[in-house]
């Protein structure tokens, strides 16, 4: 055990308490949290900053906003509802396609429009949002996995999480949907988290449910090797969500559309410690190297580039 | 982080002096004061009760009881009366107090009460009462044929086999309790047998022994329902002595309490019928702290009047609980922050252990299991109806107070009635647990629903023995400046940034793989 300690020490993986008390309370501020907390305000935000988001087509506050759901939808062919305030993947429905006046799902089961309704009138009614508060439906652009990831994922998208510590990078990993997390990126339900390489966006060894894998569980494909395309692009679009919420310390959610790339599906102020089984590394001597440099650049190209320099060759410090 | 740094941080500060100025209040409670830091060892009190059951004559009625007279082996501590709709006076009664009952009308059955508490000085013996008082010699009194010279013949013959007055007394005694003897037999039909006593001290009055009859009850644990137990003391123009009338033998009854000493009857009525008392005593323990200052009233001490033991009994006891509830908290930070164990909620255990301490443990976990279980087995079925938070939450709680009177009930029907404690959970917080556990469930699957009702019940159990700690529970409420230092501890706490044993567990693979 306390062996164990040690070495967890030695090697820099960082704790609850130390995320809590060092990072999280330093550098976040709780003016902050309502701005990423609430999906449609950092839309918002990010349209504003010119930060690729999915589009939204439609939000819905009130049941009397569902009244004007089907020409809201008319132009659509396919699109996402999710709750504004919902975590986890709960409460998201995507629409793949249309049959007639039926909305079909990715599974092929399809819907009428009273049911899609139903369903947003659950999200208003605050089913899915955290502590049951009101809540609002988005309907968005539906993304498309990248052929280079379609290999990797069990009908969901997969999504990448950045965690970036004062604006620059500072680990990666990407979460696969499989068949027992029934479509969804969240680890806790079965997904498999695999890390990423920073400095050069290639994915190394992957984690399911705590255990060290190195096969897609549904699809025996090797999860090591996969080059993440755009991965400049990708960091450059993470990091700049730092002057978006201010957040020093935050988990940046991104998915990659077959067309148009990667883009900013959320951000995460208390994001999770996974990210180090993902990646077999500690974070805390990579956020204590960023955190030793006084003076960070304005720039977030210049912030990718130090982080490149920072977590670049040289291993990470035993 | 140097030490220089760590001991000079504002927080460090702080911490150091919360600890320095509780346990400077301290030091001074114990050295100036005395009080105890352990729990010394407990005065024993006992409860006794006169019943008084009877029925109104649908008149006036009115009913006089001789109270406990001030005695030195026992003290009196407390006492009350439970009227029921009569109006009360305490008044005297020649040497005695007395209380007495009145009601224009009644009817029907009634009953009155007394209560007291009464504290034993162990170090005095029962023998030395009054021994200040002069008793003067009781005149003879007049007999008829042929009850004057059977009793002559009784104290003749008592006095040839005696040296003194108490070996007279004693030998008086044990030849009228010789059922046979010619005499015994003339002296005994003379009066009715309850009036014994009585006869016998009329008849050491033919010697001029002075002698008095005295009504007691015996102080036994949970006695209910005794009798008045009447007795004889004898005075040897020194001391007084107890005499079993029924015997002659030279001792009083075990644990006796002398209620009144002398007079005829304890209870007086007018317009009573059925009328019937009995006594019930009972025995409890309170520490040494609270028994001097009930009976000394206040300590003299200015300080001392900042001490808990100056609000009344009841809230005594209300803050005996509350200043042990900062304990729990710190038993939940420690499980929180160093161990990591995955409760429903941040301070539900520690109400939880609230519940436990009046229940008892292992009831306690019992009910909890249960009431958890088919409350979450409901609260699965209205999943399906799709219910809006708050009504949903009502409408669990409703639930939860149904079941709460259907476990009740049932125990009460089986004669379990540990299972009546159920009514002391917390509803509400039983409520929130059920609805944070079926969550937990829906969201992150049965696995971690178990572990995290494992672990609420794992921390409520730990609160439950830090709660109800005697030590502690006598720490806390002597020196409650010691919630300064829970305080600083809780501060402490809070810039922990080490790891949780959960997280050495949840990252152990981490380093067999590094060392590859």
């Amino acid at each position: 055990m306390i062996f164990t300690w040690n070495k967890l020490l030695k090697q820099g993986i960082l704790g609850l308490n130390a995320r809590n008390h060092r990072y999280i309370m330093q550098y976040n501020s709780r003016h902050s949290y309502p701005l990423v907390d609430d999906k449609l305000k950092t839309k918002t935000l990010a349209i504003a900053a010119g930060i690729t988001v999915p589009t939204l087509y439609a939000a819905m506050t009130t049941p009397h906003d569902l009244s004007r759901l089907e020409k809201a939808l008319a132009p659509y062919q396919e699109f996402v509802v999710k709750p504004a305030h919902g975590s986890g993947g709960e409460g998201v429905l995507v629409i793949d396609g249309r049959r007639r006046d039926l909305f079909v799902k990715p599974d092929g089961r399809a819907l009428t429009l009273e049911e899609v309704r139903y369903h947003a009138s659950n999200i208003l009614s605050g089913i899915y949002s955290l502590g049951g508060i009101p809540d609002q439906a988005m309907f968005e652009y539906r993304v498309r996995v990248s052929p280079v990831l379609e290999t990797v994922s069990y009908r969901g998208v997969p999504d990448i999480r950045v965690l970036v510590f004062r604006g620059v990078p500072v680990m990666a990993m990407i979460r696969l949907p499989t068949r027992s997390s029934d479509g969804k990126a969240n680890l806790h339900q079965g997904a498999v988290g695999v890390g990423i390489d920073i400095t050069t966006g290639v994915t190394t060894k992957g984690v399911c449910q705590n255990r060290v894998v190195s096969e897609h569980p549904d699809f025996g494909v090797p999860l090591s090797g996969l080059h993440i395309p755009d991965w400049l692009t990708l960091l450059e679009l993470a990091t700049r969500c730092y002057e978006l919420t201010g957040l020093g310390y935050m988990g940046v959610d991104i998915v990659l559309d077959k067309q148009k790339g990667p883009m900013i599906l959320e951000i995460n102020a208390r994001p999770g410690l996974a990210i180090q089984i993902a990646n077999q590394s500690g974070l805390q001597h990579r956020l204590d190297r960023v955190e030793s440099i006084k003076d960070l650049p304005d720039d977030p190209k210049e912030r990718v580039a130090l982080a490149l320099t920072l977590f670049g060759e040289q291993p990470v410090p035993a | 982080m140097s030490v220089r740094r760590v001991l000079f941080s504002p927080l460090m500060i702080l911490v150091l002096v919360l600890s320095a100025v509780a346990l400077g209040i301290m030091y001074m409670k114990v050295t100036v004061l005395h009080m105890p830091l352990m729990p010394e060892e407990f005065g024993e009190v006992w409860t006794v009760e006169a019943r008084i059951d009877f029925a109104g004559r649908n008149g006036p009625a009115r009913v006089n009881l001789l109270l406990p007279q001030d005695h030195a082996v026992f003290k009196r501590l407390d006492e009350n009366f439970i009227s029921r709709g009569f109006g009360l006076t305490i008044g005297s009664s020649g040497d005695y107090r007395q209380a007495s009952w009145t009601r224009r009308r009644s009817q029907g059955d009634q009953v009155l009460f007394y209560r007291a508490q009464i504290f034993p000085e162990p170090e005095r013996s029962m023998e030395v009462t009054d021994a200040d008082r002069e008793v003067p010699f009781p005149p003879i009194p007049d007999y008829q044929e042929p009850l004057a010279s059977a009793i002559n013949d009784v104290l003749a013959t008592a006095r040839s086999e005696s040296a003194d007055i108490f070996s007279f007394a004693s030998r008086l005694m044990a030849i009228l309790a010789d059922e046979d003897d010619e005499n015994v037999k003339v002296i005994r039909q003379s009066r009715p047998a309850s009036q014994w006593p009585h006869l016998v001290t009329e008849i050491l009055a033919g010697a001029r022994i002075p002698s008095r009859v005295v009504s007691g009850i015996s102080l036994r644990d949970d006695y209910i329902e005794q009798p008045l137990i009447t007795w004889i003391e004898v005075n040897n123009g020194q001391r007084w002595r107890g005499f079993n009338p029924q015997t002659g033998d030279m001792r009083y009854p075990e644990r006796f309490y002398p209620w009144v000493k002398g007079s005829d009857s304890i209870l007086d009525t007018e317009g009573v019928r059925n009328l019937h008392i009995s006594f019930s005593t009972s025995r409890n323990t309170i520490d040494q702290v609270t028994l001097s200052e009930q009976l000394d009233g206040r300590l003299a001490t200015g300080f001392m009047n900042f001490t808990l033991y100056n609000l009344p009994i009841a809230t005594q006891d209300v803050y005996k609980v509350l200043l042990m509830v900062p304990l729990g908290a710190l038993v939940i930070a420690v499980m929180r922050v160093f161990i990591g164990v995955p409760t429903f909620g941040t301070f539900s255990p520690v109400l939880i252990a609230l519940a436990f301490r009046e229940t008892q443990l292992g009831w306690g976990i019992t009910l909890f299991m249960i009431i958890m279980f088919m409350g979450f087995l409901v609260r699965i079925a209205l999943a399906n109806l799709h219910l809006l938070l708050v009504p949903r939450l009502s409408a669990m709680l409703i639930i939860v107070i149904g079941l709460m009177v259907l476990l009740s009930l049932l125990s009460a029907r089986l004669g379990l009635t540990q299972g009546l404690s159920i009514a002391l959970f917390p509803m509400v917080i039983l409520t929130m647990t059920i609805e944070r556990m079926s969550i937990v469930w829906e969201e992150r699957g049965g696995k971690e629903t178990i572990k995290e009702t494992l672990g609420t019940l794992v921390v409520a159990v730990a609160g439950y023995y830090v709660m109800t700690h005697a030590a502690l529970t006598h720490l806390m409420f002597n020196f409650p400046e010691l919630l300064l230092i829970v305080l600083a501890c809780c501060l402490l706490m809070g810039s922990y940034t080490g790891y949780r044993v959960s997280e050495v567990l949840r990252f152990r693979d981490l380093v067999g793989n590094r060392a590859q």
